[in-house]
Formats: structure tokens, C-alpha cells, sequence
């Protein structure tokens, strides 16, 4: 296939994004800058220098990214320190790395390439498990996300995407055709919130959610909402969520319990993690869980 | 003795009998029989060690195999006998709390300096009484110096063979290069006929040995020097396990007398009347049949020395049909099934697989042992075994706190849903058991070998991943565990290792510097390769040739049906109609396959690095060239479904067999590849310095088909697809291939997790992989990952929608996902 997108990971044997055993594609670049993102590599569309410091050698062992950087950006404070502002992103330090600790969030895969890999897991996905392909956001790789869906289905191999349900219905339309399960984001309903935490409208979002339901009825699907302190974490915010998906067909709902993990990789890619230092409070979450399972979910 | 490294199964063990043992979740009697072991340091008991030295002395000269049979019955005749608190089954063959016990016959030439050595151990695992030692020092120890197998197998060996094996210190301790196991135990793994002593018991071979006796030829030199002796020493073995059995009856009869409580008065009566019946009488109840198989294998374990304990075979089927009958006569309920089993599991947890010799105790630290129970799998007529006793079997597993016994667990592809569903219930809650041994491949492997359908359908797990068909395997020979990372070291070194400095070992393949071409060097390798291997078919010859003059087995010639139609004792080395499965064991396999990859990829494709500078890298260990270890070991590895790694796997696994194609006939046997490590892959790699993996000197090797420590980055189908990939399915010179497999406690979590469990374990069985044991980890686990990362780059963090390494992450990230680790899946 000529088509050709921008990867960052390929995860195999997932278990927690869709029905068995499955192998992740993320693609890279989303049109949402959600604060709390844990996927902060996934949301430029082009590859970026990832710096792991812990893997850094540092300069007596090694230095060679020093020695190749063109804009010495780099410098060693016992461990390299990428000065950003300079970087050009030319990954030629990336290229000499011995231990990885820099690294290229971003590769280039055409359609076959990505189906090979998929198709390695076969024997393991069964009837249910399969191909999920997630983000970033797919949407927004439009044409490459129909291909790849469209092929998946011809290799006989069970499709899902990941979506935030921010992109143009038209590719959603042509991607649900070929898919067999789709995991659906719907963070908050309170469109003032939404655009401040995320950068985006969630017009866009219900409309698609909407039309999506109204033209696949049979299609599995499972909405999630990441539930974030100060953001959505109230029995309020999602009952309004419940209320927004529970008239509609083939629906679960699941909500994902907030998480920092992401924060570390933030400092990899030279960025700040808005956030800091907040937690959810356990019993709130519980609370969540409760309404949920009463709502029928 | 090497005891610094616990095996897990020891490891809770410990656990147990210090802090817990009470969390128990219904009222079980075996956990109060352990609580009775708790703190207290395992003995060595000396009695079976003393009484077979007494009657050796008595019995010089005659046929080896009635001198042990003689043995035996002095020992049944002599030995104390105990009955434990609480106990329903009972039989021990050492004192009460955790006990090993002595066979100087396999290398009592070491005894003395490895008791007097004793007390000098700060932290000795084990106690012996001073009068003890003294009677191993001056009784035991003195009579097997100059007799034992150990003496007879070191002086056979030719200079070129000995230095690839020991040391040359009086001892003869191992190499730990071509490593022969034939010294340290007479067996290799090994499973009994149990079905016979529960049907006829020994009365009713004890009467067949008798009738042949009565019908032999008297002018027959043969029937005179062979037949005569065999026969005989079945009876007097017979009579020797009765009379040990009796011994106990007598023994709980007196308690009985003493005893005030009425409920266990009751119980020692019964113990009483049953020892009197079994073994000696076919057993009439589940009960009986229980007590008459365990007095068979604790009498074994008196008799010889059996690799990793003798198994306990198919106890779901053998035991079935007393459970059935019972069940329905109404005479017993399962809870009282159930504990029964655990009974038995809490004896053998106080048995201890004892080694006095370092190499011994080096394969098997922290006294690991595996005394299998196979349960479901298919019957001699092919069809789903799976039954109630099944069931309670794998639920006994959910709920004794200790690891024994080893469970495993026949997969077949029409294994019933609940069974596949149990088993990963049960490898969720029981800390990585039952372990799984793959009908699909083994059958057609038994099979090929010449084994009947009903033999195949018919095998039991032995050992570790071993599987046997008794009546029908006759090979008992230990085998050698041959060092390929070692062989890798004599490619970079020109025939010589660091550990053991100029002297040659190997072969001079030249200079390591000079290969031209990845080519020149993978073929330097082969021949190292086939050079160890020629020196453990050497070693095979004579083991083969000298255990039938040091070994005999009574017992075990009495439970095989081969042996008791041809009157040939086991340990011989051609019993008619047999299948001699041995085998030879690939030690470091990802290991050497790794570091092939590292050079091909780093010097011969992308020159990143000069063999020149390889070299100097690792005879530093790789102290100042950090940069290039890091290469190494990000360079491609195996168990990544990396055809990159795993067509080198594949050709090393290849050669390897043709090698026993072209030679295993001139054993007599089969010589089969092996990848199955026991703990031996630690002291293994304590010889070997840093290799092209990245990995430092004297560092472990990787274990069994598994990945090398850590470097599995793909997770674990990638993993199953690399051991498929690198398996020669055309060939059938090869048996059992381990494969351990980590999973965080996020992929088993809940009823899905145990469905994407049941998933996986299919796709498994599907690819015919041989065994697989899963290992949940633990909170410990990532306390421990985040002490060695390196160990532990594969652990990937599985939360929804986000993916990451956890030893990428920062340590305070690191112990957020401890902590969250303690109270939900991650």
C-alpha cells in the first residue's frame, strides 16, 4: 500500500483497549492537547527527539551525541542536557546513541507494513482479540486510517479503533465500516471546561457520537471518560455523560481512573507537565464506579 | 554448599513457616502440621546413608542388584520409624521437621570434608548432631572412599574429556563446562507405576516374582546368575516395604493406646489397620490407595536418589477409581479427598532434596524440587481425561499455602473450557502453578520415538518438563548440561576461558580477531559446539556403561513391567522393548544466540565496533566501555519474534540435533537436545565472563528456551513466537523445552484477565510448544526492577490507552506504580 503514517509505538499483547488479545497501532499527531495527556509523544504529527536520562551513560563513557550535534544543543551535566531551544530536531544524536537514552518518537510505516506486524499475533487474538489502532488520534489520518482498516479486514483480522471523536465525521464514517468495536472518548460534556482542559470543542464530538450511533447501530461500542481532578472528577460530570450515551445502541462505558504516569515523559520531550502534582481522591472514584454500575453500565 | 540464591518455591516456603501459614482459608489440618516445622532448621538425618553402609559391608561380593535389596530391608528393618502430629498419612524417612537424607554411594568419597566443614558455616542451611557427623566421619564416609560412582566415572575419563568436566581437585568438583549430573544422583527424573501396587500390591508381585522363581531352569547359568538374583531381590524388597509399612502400624497402635483425645485415638486406630493392609494388600479405599502409594514413594526416595524426587504420575487417573467408588458408597466427601492431598503435600514439604557436593547443590539452590503431579491431558484411549479428582486437585492448589506439590498441567486441544478456565484460576491465585505441559507436542514426539498411541496418551510430567511412560521408558542415566555460553568463550579466547586462564579446554579455532566474515566466526562456533557435545556423548558412554556396576533398583525394577518380564534391573543398560529417552542440555541458549546477533549486526553489518575492540571490552567486563556494552545489548535479541535472532537460534538448535542424528545410535539411546536448566543456568554462568549480549562475567545465563534476563521487549507472544520459530519441528532429536513467561498482575486481572489468560494458554498449545509456567509478579517484583533495570527492561507498564517500560520511568513515578501496585493491578 503507498499510504504512509507516522507511528510511535506498536504495543502488542494489549489487554486493556478492546475485547482479547490485541496489538496496538498509535499513531502519531492529535488535534487535542488535553493536560492530563499521558501520550505527550503522540500528539505532534512529526518525529521528535525523546531523551530518557536515566539510560544516559553520560560523557566520560560516551558523549558521542555532543560530538555529532550541529547546534550544540547538547551539553553534560553528568548526563546530557538538550537545550531545546536549539535543537533542530536533526535526530543525528539519536543516531549514535549507544543505550538509547535518546531515542525518535515517530517512524514512518506504509499500511502493509503495520499489517505484517499485526498479523504476527494471530494465533493469539481468537475470535475477539485483534488490531486496535489508536493515537493520537486516528481521525486524523484520514485516508491511511481507512486503508489500514480496509486491509485489516481483508487479512480476516478484528478491527478496533481508540478515538477522541474529534475529527471529520466523513473519515469516522469510512473507518466505521470497517471496524468491529471502537472505543470512544467522551470527557465531559460542559463545552467551557472542555475547550480550557483541552483545546477543543466537544460539539464536534457528540455530533460524531451521534451520527456515528444513528448509522451503526450494531457496532460495539465502549465509551470511556478519563476522569481528572479538577477537570470531570464529579458524580455530576458523569451522569451527564451516562445521560448523553444511555438512549443509544451498543453501548458500555467505562470510566479510566486519572493517572500521572505520563508526567516523566514530558521532561523527555522537553516540556512542561501542566498538572503538577495533583491526585484523584479514591473515594470519589469509587462514588463514579457506583453510578456507573447503577446506570447499568 | 551454594545456598545463597532461594528458589522461589523455597522462597515461600520460608515465607510460610515463619510469618504466615495460618491464612488459611478453611480449617486445614495441614497447616497445622506445618505450623509444628515452623523456625525449625532442616537435619540431615543419617539413617538411610548408615544402615545401607552396614549391610554394603555385609553383602560384598554378591549380585549388585540383591546387596540393595538387602539394604533396603535393613533399613526397613532398623530405621526409626515416626508418625507426625495430626497426620493421616504417614511415613517418613528421617527425623520429624524438614529433613535430607545421605546416599554415600553416589559420592560419599566427599562426606568427611563436607561435614567437617560444617561447623565453620556461619549460616548453615541444615544441622546434623555432633554424634552424627561423627558416625558419617568415621562410619559412612570411610567404607565408599575408592567405591563411589563419582571415583569410578572420574578415573574413566580421558585427560581431554576431564578437563572440559572437573576441576582437579580431590573433590572433583565440576567445570561447570560439560557437565556430567550422573554423580550426584543414580536417577534421572522419574515416575513409578503406581497403578500396579494399588491393583496387585507388593504381595501380588512379591507372588509373581515367586512363581517365576519356583519355574526357573536349575541347569540355566543364565536363570542362575541373572534371573535368580533379580527374583530375590524383588522378594525381599517386597517384604522390606511391608515390613517398614507394618512398622508404622505397630508404631500408631501404641500412640493409639496412649492417646487421650478420642477424635484422633480414631484416627491412629485407622492409621494402624491401614499400615497392616497397604502396601502389601491392593488397596480397597481412596484412603488406602493414598497411604499405599506415598509408603512407595517415600520407600523410593530410601532407595535412590531420583533427579528432582521421584514424580507422583497421573494421580487424577490412577486414584479416580477408589475416589469414585467411595463417592458413591458414600464413605468419603471431597473436603476429606481434599485433605488427604494436602496431608501428603505437607509431608513432602518437609522432605529435602539434600546435596553435600557444591555441583549437586549448585543445580538445585535452594533445594528446589519437583516431585510432580500431572493432572488432565487424555486417557490411554485418547479421549478428555479431565475428572472430579481434577478439580479438587487444582483447588488443593488454590488454597495449601506451600508450593508443593508441583503441579502440571496436561493441555490438549479439547481440554474442557472449565478445566482451561481452572488452571488459569489457579495459575493466578497459586503463585504461577499449575505449570503446562502440551499434549500436542509431546504425543507426537513419544510417538515418533516408537511409543504406542496408549503408551503416548498415557505419559506423566517428570521433573521439571520432563515427560515419562512408565512401563515403557527404560532410560534412567542422568545426562549432561552442557555450557554453550562457555563455547562461546573458547570462539573469543581461541580454546581457552578466563575463569581457567591459559590452559586449553577447547578447541583453537584462531584468533578472535582475525574472522572475516560473520560466516567464519558462526562456524568457529559449531565446532566448539559439536566439540562439547562429542565430550557429553563420551561421558554418556562410560556413565552408561559404569552405573549398571554402582547402581541398582529393586523398587523401581519391581514397578516396571519390562524389567519384571526380562529380569533386568533397571539400572541396566539395554532392558528389551524399552525407549531410552536421554538427553543432553543446552545451557545459555539466548545467551550465545544474542551475542551471535550482537557481532553480526555491530561488526560484520553496521561496523559500528571491531572484534579487536569487542574483545577488549569484555576482558574488561566491560569496565571504561560502557558505550559499547550498551550497544550489545540493544542490539536485536531473542524472544522478540525476531527473525533477525531466531533463524540463528534455530541453526544452532539444528546442528545440535544433527549431531545426536549421526552419533546418538552409537550410544544405544537417545541423546536428545535439551533446554531445560533446573537453577543450574546461576552457577553456570558463574564461570563464563561477559559476553557479546552485554552480559557481565560470572553474571547467570539465560535459562531454558527464555528470553535473556530482561531483553524480551516485545512481551510475551513475541516471546511464544520465538520459541516457535527457532524449533525444528522436522527433527525429533530433540525433548522438553522450559519456558518461564512474567506477567503483571494487570493481564490477569478479574474474569477477563483470566479469559485473555485461557486465550493465551491456547494460542500456546497451538503453536506446540512443549511447557510453560507463568510467574505474576509482585510488588517485590518492581521493588526489584528497580534495583537491577537492567534485569528488567521488558516489564512494561499496561494501563489503558498509555504504554511505557517501567524502568524508563523516574523513581518517584516508579514508586507510585509500587504503591498503586499493592492495592490494584497495574
Amino acid at each position: 500500500m503507498g499510504e504512509i503514517s507516522y507511528v510511535f509505538n506498536i504495543q502488542r499483547y494489549s489487554l486493556h483497549d478492546g475485547p482479547g488479545i490485541r496489538t496496538i497501532i498509535f499513531l502519531k499527531g492529535c488535534p487535542m492537547r488535553c493536560r492530563w495527556c499521558c501520550n505527550p509523544e503522540s500528539q505532534e504529527r512529526k518525529p521528535e527527539i525523546f531523551y530518557t536520562e536515566s539510560k544516559c551513560i553520560g560523557s566520560e563513557e560516551c558523549g558521542f551525541c555532543k560530538n555529532v550535534c550541529p547546534e550544540k544543543a547538547i551539553d553534560f551535566k553528568g548526563k546530557a542536557v538538550i537545550d531545546r531551544k536549539k535543537c533542530i530536531n536533526c535526530l543525528k544524536c539519536e543516531a549514535v546513541c549507544p543505550s538509547k537514552a535518546v531515542s525518535v518518537q515517530g517512524r514512518q510505516y506504509t499500511v502493509d507494513e503495520l499489517l505484517d506486524i499485526a498479523e504476527k499475533d494471530s494465533i493469539f487474538y481468537g475470535n475477539e482479540g485483534g488490531l486496535t489502532v489508536s493515537g493520537g488520534e486516528p481521525l486524523s489520518h484520514g485516508d491511511f486510517l481507512i486503508q489500514l482498516l480496509k486491509e485489516a479486514r481483508k487479512r480476516r483480522i478484528n478491527t478496533a479503533t481508540e478515538t477522541c471523536g474529534c475529527g471529520d465525521y466523513e473519515v469516522l464514517y469510512e473507518a466505521a465500516k470497517n471496524l468491529d468495536y471502537i472505543l470512544f472518548d467522551i470527557k465531559s460534556l460542559n463545552n467551557e471546561k472542555h475547550r480550557k482542559y483541552t483545546g477543543c470543542d466537544n460539539k464536534v464530538i457528540l455530533n460524531n457520537f451521534k451520527r456515528l450511533c444513528r448509522d451503526f447501530p450494531s457496532l460495539k461500542k465502549r465509551v470511556r471518560t478519563p476522569v481528572i481532578p479538577g477537570f470531570n472528577d464529579s458524580t455530576d460530570d458523569i451522569k451527564a455523560v451516562l445521560d448523553f450515551i444511555k438512549d443509544f445502541p451498543n453501548v458500555s462505558y467505562e470510566p479510566l481512573k486519572y493517572h500521572s504516569f505520563g508526567r516523566g515523559k514530558y521532561s523527555s520531550l522537553g516540556r512542561e507537565y501542566e498538572l503538577g502534582d495533583i491526585s484523584l481522591d479514591e473515594n470519589i472514584f469509587e462514588e463514579i464506579k457506583n453510578i456507573v454500575k447503577k446506570a447499568g453500565f | 554448599m551454594s545456598i545463597k540464591i532461594l528458589s522461589p518455591q523455597e522462597k515461600r516456603i520460608q515465607n510460610e513457616i515463619n510469618n504466615k501459614g495460618e491464612g488459611s482459608k478453611h480449617y486445614n489440618r495441614a497447616v497445622d502440621i506445618v505450623k509444628e516445622i515452623r523456625g525449625k532448621k532442616p537435619v540431615i538425618d543419617i539413617e538411610r546413608g548408615l544402615y545401607f553402609t552396614r549391610s554394603f559391608k555385609e553383602t560384598e561380593g554378591q549380585p549388585l542388584i540383591l546387596r540393595w535389596a538387602k539394604a533396603l530391608y535393613n533399613y526397613a528393618e532398623n530405621a526409626s520409624v515416626y508418625i507426625d502430629e495430626n497426620q493421616l498419612i504417614v511415613g517418613r524417612s528421617g527425623k520429624q521437621g524438614r529433613y535430607g537424607i545421605l546416599y554415600p554411594e553416589l559420592d560419599g568419597n566427599i562426606f568427611k570434608e563436607a561435614v567437617e566443614k560444617l561447623p565453620a558455616r556461619e549460616n548453615s542451611p541444615f544441622d546434623i548432631s555432633d554424634e552424627d557427623a561423627d558416625i558419617v566421619v568415621n562410619e559412612i564416609a570411610p567404607y565408599w572412599v575408592g567405591k563411589t560412582f563419582h571415583e569410578s566415572f572420574a578415573k574413566s575419563l580421558t585427560e581431554e574429556t576431564s578437563k572440559l568436566t572437573y576441576n582437579k581437585d580431590r573433590e572433583l568438583t565440576s567445570r561447570y563446562i560439560v557437565n556430567e549430573t550422573a554423580s550426584f544422583r543414580s536417577s534421572l527424573q522419574w515416575v513409578h507405576d503406581y497403578e500396579i501396587v494399588l491393583e496387585k500390591g507388593f504381595k501380588g508381585i512379591k507372588e509373581e516374582a515367586e512363581e517365576k522363581l519356583a519355574s526357573l531352569d536349575e541347569y540355566s547359568p543364565l536363570d542362575y546368575t541373572e534371573k535368580k538374583p533379580f527374583l530375590e531381590a524383588l522378594i525381599i524388597t517386597c517384604d522390606a516395604i511391608v515390613l517398614w509399612a507394618n512398622r508404622h502400624g505397630d508404631l500408631a497402635k501404641q500412640l493409639a493406646e496412649k492417646e487421650e483425645n478420642p477424635k484422633r485415638k480414631a484416627e491412629l486406630l485407622k492409621i494402624a489397620e491401614t499400615c497392616r493392609y497397604v502396601p502389601e494388600n491392593p488397596a480397597r479405599t481412596f484412603y488406602e490407595a493414598m497411604q499405599s502409594q506415598w509408603f512407595t514413594q517415600m520407600f523410593s526416595r530410601i532407595e535412590q536418589k531420583t533427579g528432582t524426587i521421584i514424580s507422583n504420575g497421573r494421580m487424577d487417573q490412577y486414584l479416580y477409581p477408589f475416589y469414585k467408588r467411595d463417592i458413591e458408597k458414600g464413605i468419603i466427601t471431597d473436603d476429606e479427598v481434599q485433605e488427604l492431598f494436602e496431608c501428603m503435600w505437607a509431608a513432602m514439604a518437609q522432605f529435602i532434596d539434600l546435596y553435600l557436593s557444591d555441583t549437586g547443590g549448585a543445580f538445585n539452590e535452594g533445594y528446589a524440587h519437583w516431585e510432580a503431579v500431572t493432572i488432565g491431558g487424555q486417557t490411554k484411549e485418547g479421549l478428555d481425561a479431565v475428572n472430579e479428582l481434577t478439580y479438587i486437585l487444582l483447588k488443593s492448589k488454590r488454597e495449601f499455602p506451600l508450593n508443593y506439590p508441583d503441579l502440571a498441567a496436561r493441555i490438549h486441544t479439547r481440554s474442557p473450557k472449565r478445566y482451561l478456565y481452572e488452571v488459569a484460576e489457579t495459575i493466578k491465585a497459586g503463585e504461577g502453578f499449575p505449570k503446562l505441559i502440551n499434549d500436542e507436542d509431546v504425543i507426537p514426539l513419544l510417538l515418533s520415538k516408537g511409543a504406542s498411541f496408549e503408551e503416548a496418551y498415557d505419559y506423566s510430567v517428570s521433573g521439571c518438563a520432563e515427560c515419562r511412560m512408565p512401563n515403557r521408558d527404560t532410560y534412567t542415566s542422568p545426562n549432561a548440561y552442557i555450557n554453550f555460553a562457555a563455547a562461546l568463550e573458547m570462539v573469543i579466547y581461541n580454546g581457552r576461558m578466563l575463569k581457567y586462564g591459559s590452559e586449553l579446554l577447547g578447541l583453537e579455532t584462531g584468533n578472535f580477531e582475525d574472522f572475516k566474515t560473520f560466516d567464519d566466526l558462526l562456524s568457529a562456533f559449531l565446532k566448539q559446539q559439536r566439540y562439547f557435545i562429542k565430550h557429553a556423548f563420551i561421558q554418556q558412554r562410560e556413565i552408561i556403561r559404569l552405573r549398571a556396576e554402582h547402581f541398582a533398583s529393586p523398587l523401581g525394577s519391581a514397578l516396571h513391567r519390562l524389567c519384571r518380564e526380562t529380569y533386568t534391573d533397571l539400572h541396566q543398560p539395554k532392558i528389551e522393548g524399552g525407549i531410552d529417552l536421554g538427553y543432553f542440555e543446552y545451557m545459555g541458549f539466548a545467551t550465545v544466540v544474542d551475542s551471535l546477533a550482537a557481532i553480526k549486526k555491530l561488526v560484520f553489518e553496521e561496523k559500528k565496533i571491531t572484534l579487536g575492540q569487542l574483545k577488549t571490552a569484555l576482558e574488561n567486563n566491560f569496565k571504561g566501555y560502557e558505550a559499547v556494552r550498551q550497544l550489545l545489548v540493544n542490539a536485536p535479541s531473542y524472544g522478540n519474534d525476531n527473525p533477525y535472532t531466531d533463524s540463528i537460534g534455530k541453526l544452532l538448535d539444528r546442528e545440535a540435533q544433527e549431531f545426536t542424528r549421526k552419533y546418538g545410535a552409537e550410544l544405544g539411546v537417545h541423546m536428545d537436545l535439551r533446554l531445560v536448566p533446573f537453577t543450574s543456568h546461576v552457577p553456570f554462568g558463574k564461570v563464563v565472563s561477559a559476553t557479546p549480549n552485554g552480559r557481565f562475567a560470572y553474571t547467570p545465563l539465560s535459562d531454558g528456551s527464555s528470553a535473556s534476563q530482561g531483553a524480551d521487549l516485545n512481551g510475551p507472544t513475541a516471546i511464544l513466537l520465538s520459541n516457535y520459530a527457532t524449533k525444528n519441528f522436522n527433527y525429533n532429536e530433540h525433548a522438553g523445552r522450559l519456558l518461564n513467561i512474567k506477567l503483571s498482575p494487570a493481564c490477569v486481572q478479574g474474569d477477563v484477565g483470566t479469559e485473555k489468560l485461557v486465550r493465551f494458554i491456547e494460542a500456546w498449545r497451538d503453536l506446540k510448544l512443549w511447557h510453560v509456567q507463568f510467574n505474576v509478579l509482585n510488588t517485590e517484583t518492581l521493588r526489584q526492577a528497580q534495583k537491577h533495570p537492567e534485569d528488567y527492561r521488558n516489564l512494561l507498564v499496561r494501563i489503558a490507552g498509555y504504554s511505557a517500560y517501567f524502568t524508563e520511568l523516574t523513581k518517584d513515578l516508579q514508586d507510585d506504580i509500587i504503591s498503586r501496585t499493592e492495592h490494584e493491578a497495574v
